[in-house]
């Protein structure tokens, strides 16, 4: 009932967005004042209808009502009520509508800010895009075709050939099939919003550039276009950082960055913002690049619309690791992307004779050829993670059945092209301060080059860098920080609110040394038998049971309980031992790890987790999942997880012989008593399998753990040793002979050893021979002691990854205030101080 | 003015017959196991023959399973890495490395996995090294 309510304030929504798109068009078409008030209503009641129908999902999760498609494929009663409330835009539909809301969110800020004659037409653009959007889920069924689908859709509309649904049209599943577990991230709440609120704000740069063209008013519109850029900019960063960590913290990639075509998705719709950003910025102070700035507005938007097109239509399937689930929404969002870019390239083709142009050509030492450059470059590297995103339909043009790209590929491509702009980025900041020429730019860039130099001979001799490529790389990471640096020290103590655009830089640089050092440094952690095995399989001395040699190194290594082993000449590591919770996730076992640094150092645990994936188990076959552990350190992370254990081990034999299990009148499968029993005399040490006991001495019983009317009662101090490996345990099992009705009886309560899974009873004792008899159960002949496989890596300075793109959130935020306190001041008697010149920059 | 139109567009026909040259060289078919014989690294699609032997071994560290290309040839793959977890339940495999004398020595495996209740679109792939 609910569900159809939220399905006609979604129509209304819907049918609103298009009334406003008319009324928008229809008022920048006449510059009618009133139309455009009536067309902010339309854009309200839009929003109104739209929040309506959000609450009305939240409340069907909430309220477990299975019987929705939606609510029962991404949710489930055991689900906390914060990942309940993320399930909202956890799924393919419910994630459009979150962007949509956000859209509406930054129209309601256009509408408030945006002057004349930019209102009208702008807000025709972001209509058009809540039209597309609001179609995706508006779940209309036409004849020819089903519009868009809806969230409020039920299992019965989804499947209706179903038997389940055949046999009875009402069926209300008791419970839901789930969130998938590798969602239940705190990172994955808030990565959704952040980036649905950046594409949200980078459709505003679109909708200006279209505006100034409807309008053909080709300067204004960047200043108030401009920190919105910025602030979507902000927000993709932020998204592609948090999603990066949480790949990083929770996959077993090991690593922050896979070039997996969602994350490209992501990074490229920044590039060509951040391009556009660059055009604006000398369009503003030099009046030039008009064309450009237009273009890459229009660019990083149709860039936004073609991931979304990519990710979501299917097309990436087969490649991607997380791709959203098909919907048939092939047709629909390839008239989005088709519409938005012919429309965007289409009316600045249209228009392109009218745009003007500068009179004479930039030299190159200019702020405006620099900042070109630069704009182009990050431009190029974006068309570049493009074009291999794409190899499902490009690659079509090369080869049958296309695989995609190597990874080497995309970083055959971004490390030249982010070495030339970091010198760029140096050479253009100092431009943008003031006027050089060859001569007095080389005497600003000695202090700079000398400490890069200094610098990156440092990290080349301590990392021990053999390759000249990674060296001019990281001589280029170093010259972005100490170049961009010394802009930085001169703006902090004149003009502190302009130093956004040296913060950028200066991370840019730290961000190209993170990723040299974290990702080409990466080592994986080894015991003293891989590693020798590696050297062997390197020296090709290792042949497999055919004779042919073994090429492929081992990368983990295996722990035994409580025996320390020396991994990569640093640390001895010991396992000691595993907790099994059901907290946050049933059945999980957290594993404790001891590294101990062989130099001295503080030791410290790691404890990886592995847990059943519930939304993908069955009965038969248990999916474990990893959640590995993290120690995030300045100079270096510890990156570890348990790729298999004794116990997960001992689980799937459990479920599968329990699968197995037909359930045979007369036949005992039961467990048969394995018990066994040994007789030791005082002192004595006896073998059983592959333990020994050794009865040390009688200890006295104490009178409350005895039986009433106890006549003996006694215990037995025993020290029970595995022999292969030397691990012991002292116990004191208990002995006693009591009455009862006038009968004696024997009291002999078993002690158990965890660790072995091992039952022990003190049965009898003979005082004669000054002996007692043990009686031992559990698995003593084929016993094997507890076991973990590791897989671990050590990854030098992500930390500094972090940093960099904290440095560049940072100036993007500098940046946002700046430009946005001088939109809002612009009808003021604003004064500029950008514009005088640091005449005393070069004094350093 | 001309020298530069000329750079310009020299500089763009460079770039992208690069670019071009790159990608074609860096993408490649998937292929099946008689393919895969005679070149150096490969992609083969196929799916997990669980007739045979097949499990991890802690003496080589390795695993090792029987595998039936998309054209019906079994070969068998070692794949030098724990085996991944959503195994059993792959309704496709695709292991990417390089065979030599009959035996396919994969470096990275993904695998297709069918989520419960649904039907093929609802296929999701995930790396093999996601535990």
């Amino acid at each position: 009932m609910a569900g159809t309510f939220g399905h006609i304030f979604l129509s209304a929504a819907f049918v609103a967005s298009i009334a406003a798109l008319i009324a928008y068009t229809l008022s920048a078409y006449k510059e009618s004042k009133s139309m455009e008030r009536v067309s902010d209503w339309l854009w309200r009641l839009k929003g109104a209808s739209l929040l309506i129908s959000s609450g009305i999902l939240i409340y069907l999760i909430m309220t477990h009502q299975f019987q929705y498609y939606y609510v029962w494929n991404y949710t489930s009663l055991d689900l906390e009520s914060h990942y309940l409330f993320s399930a909202f835009y956890g799924g393919q539909e419910g994630s459009f509508m979150l962007w949509i809301l956000c859209s509406f969110v930054v129209g309601l800020g256009l509408i408030r800010w945006t002057r004349p004659p930019y209102k009208a037409p702008v807000m025709a653009v972001m209509a058009l895009t809540q039209v597309f959007l609001l179609s995706m889920v508006a779940g209309w069924d036409l004849s020819w075709m089903t519009l868009g689908a809806s969230p409020f859709r039920t299992i019965a509309q989804e499947m209706p050939n179903a038997p389940f649904i055949q046999a009875n049209p009402n069926f209300v599943p008791a419970d839901g099939s789930g969130l998938n577990d590798l969602l239940k991230s705190p990172w994955m709440m808030i990565h959704p919003p952040i980036i649905f609120v950046g594409f949200s704000m980078m459709t505003v740069p679109f909708a200006f550039a279209i505006a100034s063209l409807w309008t053909k008013t080709y300067n204004e519109w960047i200043r108030p276009a401009l920190p919105w850029t910025l602030a979507a900019n902000l927000c993709l960063l932020t998204a592609i950082f948090l999603g990066g960590y949480w790949a990083y913290e929770t996959l077993s990639f090991g690593g922050y960055w896979a070039w997996d075509p969602v994350e490209n998705a992501s990074l490229v719709p920044w590039m060509i913002g951040t391009a556009g950003i660059h055009a604006m910025i000398i369009q503003r102070k030099s009046s030039r690049a008009h064309k450009a700035a237009l273009f890459l507005s229009i660019l990083a938007y149709v860039a936004v619309v073609y991931q979304t097109f990519l990710t979501r239509s299917g097309v990436l399937g087969a490649q991607s690791v997380h791709s959203f689930v098909d919907l048939g929404l092939y047709g629909q969002l390839l008239l989005f992307i088709l519409v938005m870019t012919l429309m965007g390239i289409g009316f600045y083709i249209y228009r392109y004779k009218e745009i003007p142009s500068p009179e004479k050509e930039s030299q190159i030492l200019s702020k405006e050829f620099m900042t070109f450059t630069g704009s182009m470059l990050l431009l190029i590297l974006g068309l570049v993670i493009i074009f291999g995103t794409s190899s499902p339909l490009i690659g079509q043009f090369f080869v049958d059945n296309p695989t995609p790209p190597e990874i080497s590929f995309y970083n055959q491509w971004s490390m030249p092209i982010a070495i030339i702009m970091a010198i760029f980025t140096v050479i253009g900041q100092h431009l943008f301060w003031r006027k050089y020429t060859w001569e007095t730019l080389a005497g600003a860039m000695i202090l700079p080059l000398l400490l890069t130099s200094a610098a990156s001979a440092i990290s080349i001799i301590a990392g021990d860098v053999g390759n000249i490529s990674y060296m001019i790389f990281i001589f280029a990471g170093w010259f972005a920080v100490f170049g961009n640096g010394a802009i930085l020290f001169h703006l902090l103590s004149r003009k502190p609110k302009l130093i956004g655009g040296a913060l950028n830089h200066i991370g840019f640089g730290v961000l190209l040394l993170g990723i040299i050092a974290s990702s080409v440094y990466t080592e994986p952690l080894l015991d003293q038998r891989a590693e020798n095995y590696n050297k062997r399989v390197e020296a090709g001395t290792v042949f497999d049971e055919e004779g042919f040699p073994v090429t492929q190194p081992v990368e983990m290594f295996e722990l035994q309980i409580d025996q320390p082993k020396l991994v990569n000449d640093r640390w001895m590591v010991t396992y000691e031992g595993f907790d099994v919770s059901n907290a946050p996730r049933p059945g999980q076992q957290s594993y404790r790890v001891k590294f101990e640094p062989i130099d001295g150092g503080r030791s410290f645990y790691v404890d990886p987790v592995v847990y059943p994936m519930l939304t993908t188990s069955s009965q038969a076959n248990v999916e474990w999942s990893v959640d590995p552990h993290v120690r995030t350190g300045i100079f270096e992370d510890i990156y570890f997880y348990v790729a298999g254990s004794k116990y997960v081990e001992k689980e799937n034999e459990r479920v599968s012989e329990q699968s197995q299990m037909m359930p045979v009148s007369g036949v005992q499968t039961a467990e048969q008593d394995t018990a066994q029993t040994v007789e030791i005399a005082r002192g004595e040490i006896i073998e059983a399998g592959d333990f020994s006991l050794q009865f040390i001495d009688f200890r006295p019983a104490t009178e409350e753990q005895l039986p009433e009317n106890t006549q003996v009662g006694i215990r037995a101090l025993v020290r029970v040793e595995h022999t292969p490996s030397g691990s012991a345990y002292e116990i004191e099992p208990l002995f006693a002979v009591y009455t009862e009705n006038e009968r004696s009886f024997t009291y002999s309560p078993p002690l158990t050893i965890d660790a072995w899974d091992m039952d022990l009873k003190f049965t009898r004792l003979l005082p004669e021979s000054e002996s007692i008899e043990i009686s031992i159960d559990g698995p003593i002949n084929d016993f094997e002691e507890d076991w973990v496989l590791v897989v671990a890596e050590t990854k030098p300075f992500v930390s500094v990854v972090w940093f960099g793109t904290f440095l560049l959130m940072a100036g993007f935020s500098v940046s946002i205030f700046r430009h946005w306190s001088r939109e809002k001041q612009t009808q003021n008697d604003f004064i500029d101080d950008e514009d005088d010149e640091l005449e005393d920059i070069s004094q350093a | 003015m001309n020298f530069k139109l000329i750079l310009g567009i020299t500089s763009i026909v460079l770039f992208t017959s690069l670019l071009m040259y790159n990608f074609g060289n860096s993408i490649d078919s998937y292929v099946n196991f008689e393919q895969a014989e005679n070149r150096g690294s490969a992609h083969v699609v196929g799916s997990w023959d669980n007739t045979q032997e097949w499990g991890f071994s802690r003496e080589t560290m390795r695993f090792t399973f029987y595998m039936k290309d998309e054209d019906g040839n079994v070969r068998r793959v070692i794949y030098p890495k724990p085996k991944p977890n959503n195994f059993e339940q792959a309704t496709q495999l695709v292991v990417i490395g390089e065979m030599r004398n009959d035996v396919f020595f994969a470096n990275d495996m993904l695998m297709k996995c069918p989520s419960k209740y649904n039907d093929a679109d609802e296929a999701e792939f995930t790396q093999a090294e996601q535990g």
